[in-house]
C-alpha cells in the first residue's frame, strides 16, 4: 500500500498549490473558451474564402441515377461557382490527367447506383495529378458527403489514383483500363456513412485538452525530479517502498491528477461551451484513461532519465511544444500529410487526439479499441523502461 | 553483539575510488561517531550502509542480515536522518510524520500512537498541526529526526542532524539523541561539531580520503597523539616565510607536531608549560608577530588535525 499513499501524498501537494490548481484547471477552460472561440471565427473566414474555379472531368460508366444526380445536380449545379464539370469517356479523361490538361478526374464505375441502392460496395476512382492541392480533396469530400446524405448503410470505398504524366508505365495505354486501376497507387479506405463532421469550437476544445493534460504531465514529472534532486527521495528509497512502487505510487499519483484535470476540462467544456464529444460515454472515459495512461508512462519514463529539474524544464517545455504541434494540437491534423498523421499516431497526444475527433465524428467504443490498446501498450513500455532505468541508476549512485 | 558490521567496504566511480577498503562495526546499543571532511567518503559510505547504493566490493550486515542481498529486509531495522530536510514543506508536521510511518507500513491505531509520540519526543506536539514551511530550522531538524524514529528503528543514522540551527534547537536534539541510546537505540552519528561527537559517542571513526584512519573510544584517539596538548600562535598576519619558521621551530619539536596554517601557527605538546617560554622566544626571533596564544586541551578536534593535517571543516 506504500505506492497507494504515495500517489496520495502527490495529490494532496497539488490540491494545496493555488498556483498548480490554477495553472491545471482554471487555465485550459479559460484558453479554451478564447481560442475556441478565436479559432471559430478562422474557420468561419475560412468557409468565405473563396476557391479558384477548376474543371473536373468525369467518365460516367454508370447509367443510373444517382450518378446523374452526383455529376449534374451535386457538381455541376451545387458546385458551380466552384467546379467546372467536363465530361469524358474513360480513356480520354485518362489522357487529359496524364498530359496535365486536367488536375482531377473521377471514374464512377458501371454499378454505383446499382450498389448504393442495394446497400453494397461501390467504389469512385479518382485520379489526380502527382500534385494535385485541395482540388483532390475538395472533390472527395464532396463524394463521401453524397454517398452518406443518400442514408443507407453502405460504405462508400474510393481509390486514389494519380497520374504521373513523366512515366508512361503507370498507365499503359494498351491495357484495359480496369486492370491499371486495380493496383492503387496510393490508398484505398472507406468512410462510415454516419459519420458527423467535427466542428472547430469540438476541435480545439479536444486539442487544447490534450495539449493542456501533456502540461500536467510536465508539471507532476517536474516535481518528481525535484523530490529526487532532494533528500526526500533518498529517505523514501530506505523505507519499505520498492521501486516498483515508488514508480507506481508516482504514476497513480499523476494519472490521479490527470484524470481529474480531463474529467472537468471534459465536463467543463460540455457544460460551459456545449462541446459534443461524442455518444460513446464509455469510448470517451476508456481513451481517456488510456491517453493519460501513455502520457504519465512517457512522463515518468523521462523523470527516471533526467536527474536535473532544470534540465527537465527545458526538455518538457520543449517535448511540450513539439509534440502539441506534431500532435494536431496547433495546427490542425486535417493539414497534416498522410505520413505524418501516421506517425503522429506514435505520440501520445497525436494518437488521443485523432481518437477524440472519431468519438466526435461517432466513432463507436469498438473502432476505437486499437487506439486504445495502442495508447496503453505504449504507456506499459514507457513504465517499464522507466523501472530498469532506476534501478540501472541505482548502481551509478552518489553521495 | 554487532548491530552493524562493515567489511571492506569500497565503492569506485569510474576511475575515483571513494571509498577504499573501510571496515567496522558497532556493538548493540552503541553510540558510534563517523567524523570526516567533505568529500571523505563518510556519505558514500553512509549509502552504502543504509542500501542506497551497492558496494564496489565488501559487506555490510545490519544484525547478520546482509544489506546488499536483502536490502529491504536490512532497512526495516534502519532510520535515517539525513543531513537536508526530507520533508514535504506544505504538509504539516502530523501530516509528515504519519506519511513517512506509512512508508514504514505503520497503520491505524498503531501509525497514530507512533505519530503521537514522536511529537511529544520532539517537542512540537502543539505546532503538530502546523505546516513544515513555517518552522524554524531547529524546529523543521527535529521532524527530519522524528520522521527517522516513527517505526522505533534498531539502528539510527544521523548525518549531520544539527547543521544551522539555534543552541536551544541543537541541545534539544542531542538531549533526544542521549534519550534514544540510553533507551536501547544504536546510534551513528556523522558531524563537524567535535562537542557532539565527544559528548554523544563512545566510539569514533575517523574517515579521511576513503579509507578509515582512526577508530577508536575518545581516550584511545587521544593517545594516538599522545595525550598532546594544542598551542595555538595567532600571528598579526599570515607567515611571510613559513619554512623558515618550521626550520628554526624543529630545534625543539618534532616536525609533524608543528602545523601552520595562514596566521596560524599550532604546535602539539605533552606539557606546554614547560616549552611555551622558550617557543615564544623562538617564534619572536623568527620575525613573527603573535598577538594572542591558546592552550587547548588534548580533544577530537586536535587529534583529527593531527591525524589528517587538515581542520574538520576544511
Amino acid at each position: 500500500m506504500t505506492f497507494w499513499w504515495l500517489a496520495i501524498k502527490d495529490m494532496l501537494i497539488i490540491v494545496r498549490d493555488k498556483k498548480a490548481f490554477l495553472t491545471l484547471v482554471l487555465m485550459p477552460l479559460l484558453l479554451i473558451a478564447i481560442l475556441g472561440a478565436a479559432f471559430g471565427d478562422i474557420m468561419k473566414q475560412d468557409e468565405d474564402v473563396s476557391i479558384e474555379k477548376f474543371s473536373l472531368g468525369v467518365a460516367n460508366l454508370d447509367k443510373g441515377p444517382l450518378s446523374t444526380v452526383l455529376t449534374n445536380e451535386v457538381f455541376s449545379k451545387g458546385l458551380s461557382k466552384q467546379i467546372k464539370l467536363e465530361t469524358y469517356q474513360e480513356e480520354r479523361l485518362r489522357e487529359k490527367i496524364k498530359n496535365h490538361q486536367l488536375s482531377v478526374g473521377i471514374i464512377i464505375p458501371p454499378n454505383f447506383t446499382a450498389s448504393l441502392m442495394s446497400g453494397s460496395e461501390t467504389s469512385v476512382r479518382l485520379l489526380t495529378v502527382p500534385d494535385p492541392g485541395i482540388k483532390a480533396t475538395i472533390v472527395q469530400t464532396v463524394i463521401e458527403q453524397f454517398s452518406n446524405s443518400i442514408s443507407i448503410e453502405v460504405l462508400a470505398s474510393r481509390l486514389t489514383e494519380p497520374v504521373n504524366a513523366g512515366n508512361q508505365a503507370t498507365i499503359d495505354q494498351s491495357k484495359p483500363t480496369s486492370e491499371s486501376i486495380k493496383q492503387p497507387v496510393l490508398k484505398e479506405k472507406t468512410i462510415s456513412a454516419k459519420t458527423k463532421p467535427v466542428g472547430s469550437f469540438q476541435y480545439y476544445a479536444a486539442a487544447m485538452s490534450v495539449m493542456f493534460l501533456l502540461m500536467t504531465v510536465v508539471q507532476g514529472v517536474t516535481a518528481m525530479i525535484l523530490e529526487k534532486e532532494q533528500d526526500v527521495y533518498k529517505r523514501l528509497l530506505t523505507t519499505n517502498l520498492t521501486y516498483t512502487n515508488y514508480l507506481s505510487g508516482k504514476m497513480l499519483g499523476l494519472m490521479m491528477i490527470s484524470l481529474a484535470q480531463a474529467f472537468i476540462i471534459i465536463l467543463g467544456t460540455k457544460l460551459l461551451f456545449d462541446v459534443d464529444w461524442g455518444s460513446s460515454i464509455y469510448g470517451l472515459i476508456l481513451m481517456t484513461f488510456a491517453f493519460v495512461f501513455n502520457a504519465c508512462g512517457l512522463g515518468i519514463l523521462a523523470g527516471s532519465f533526467i536527474k536535473s529539474e532544470k534540465v527537465f524544464n527545458v526538455a518538457g517545455s520543449f517535448g511540450t511544444q513539439i509534440m502539441s504541434a506534431l500532435g494536431g494540437s496547433m495546427v490542425p491534423l486535417y493539414f497534416f500529410p498522410d505520413w505524418v498523421l501516421w506517425v503522429t499516431k506514435l505520440l501520445p497526444n497525436g494518437l488521443a487526439l485523432q481518437t477524440y475527433l472519431d468519438l466526435m465524428s461517432g466513432a463507436t467504443i469498438a473502432e476505437i479499441l486499437p487506439a486504445v490498446a495502442g495508447s496503453m501498450g505504449l504507456g506499459l513500455l514507457f513504465c517499464a523502461v522507466g523501472l530498469i532505468r532506476l534501478s540501472l541508476g541505482r548502481r551509478k549512485s552518489y553521495a | 553483539m554487532n548491530m552493524l558490521k562493515v567489511a571492506d567496504l569500497q565503492k569506485s566511480f569510474g576511475n575515483i575510488a571513494a571509498v577504499k577498503g573501510v571496515s567496522f562495526s558497532v556493538e548493540k546499543g552503541e553510540s558510534f561517531g563517523l567524523l570526516g571532511p567533505n568529500g571523505a567518503g563518510k556519505s558514500t559510505t553512509i549509502n552504502m550502509i543504509t542500501g542506497l547504493f551497492p558496494p564496489t566490493s565488501g559487506a555490510v550486515h545490519i544484525k547478520d542480515i546482509d544489506v546488499i542481498k536483502n536490502t529491504k529486509q536490512a532497512q526495516k531495522l534502519i532510520g535515517i536522518v539525513p543531513q537536508e530536510i526530507a520533508l514535504y514543506q506544505t504538509m504539516s508536521a502530523r501530516e509528515n510524520l504519519k506519511f513517512w510511518g506509512r512508508m514504514y507500513d505503520l497503520s491505524g491505531n498503531m501509525l497514530e500512537k507512533s505519530v503521537d509520540e514522536v511529537l511529544e519526543i520532539i517537542g512540537l506536539t502543539e505546532r503538530a498541526k502546523d505546516k513544515v514551511d513555517t518552522f524554524s530550522g531547529g524546529m523543521k531538524r527535529r521532524v527530519n529526526i522524528g520522521a527517522a524514529i516513527l517505526h522505533k528503528p534498531e539502528l539510527l543514522i544521523m548525518d549531520e542532524p544539527t547543521v544551522g540551527i539555534d543552541p536551544q534547537s541543537r541541545n534539544h536534539i542531542l538531549e533526544t539523541v542521549k534519550r534514544l541510546n540510553t533507551e536501547g537505540m544504536t546510534i551513528i552519528y556523522t558531524s563537524h561539531y567535535m562537542e557532539e561527537v565527544e559528548y554523544l559517542c563512545k566510539r569514533i571513526g575517523i574517515i579521511d580520503h576513503g579509507e578509515l584512519i582512526a577508530l577508536g573510544t575518545l581516550q584511545e584517539l587521544r593517545e594516538t597523539i599522545g595525550d598532546h596538548s594544542k598551542i595555538v600562535f595567532t600571528m598579526e598576519q599570515k607567515e611571510l616565510n613559513p619554512k623558515h619558521l618550521t626550520k628554526t621551530l624543529t630545534s625543539l619539536f618534532l616536525e609533524k607536531d608543528i602545523h601552520l596554517n595562514d596566521n596560524q601557527l599550532i604546535i602539539f605538546h605533552k606539557d606546554p608549560q614547560l616549552v611555551l617560554t622558550d617557543l615564544i622566544q623562538l617564534v619572536t626571533k623568527a620575525g613573527t608577530k603573535v598577538t594572542s596564544v591558546d592552550i587547548i586541551e588534548p580533544n577530537l578536534e586536535s587529534v583529527f588535525l593531527h591525524l589528517t593535517g587538515r581542520s574538520l571543516r576544511d
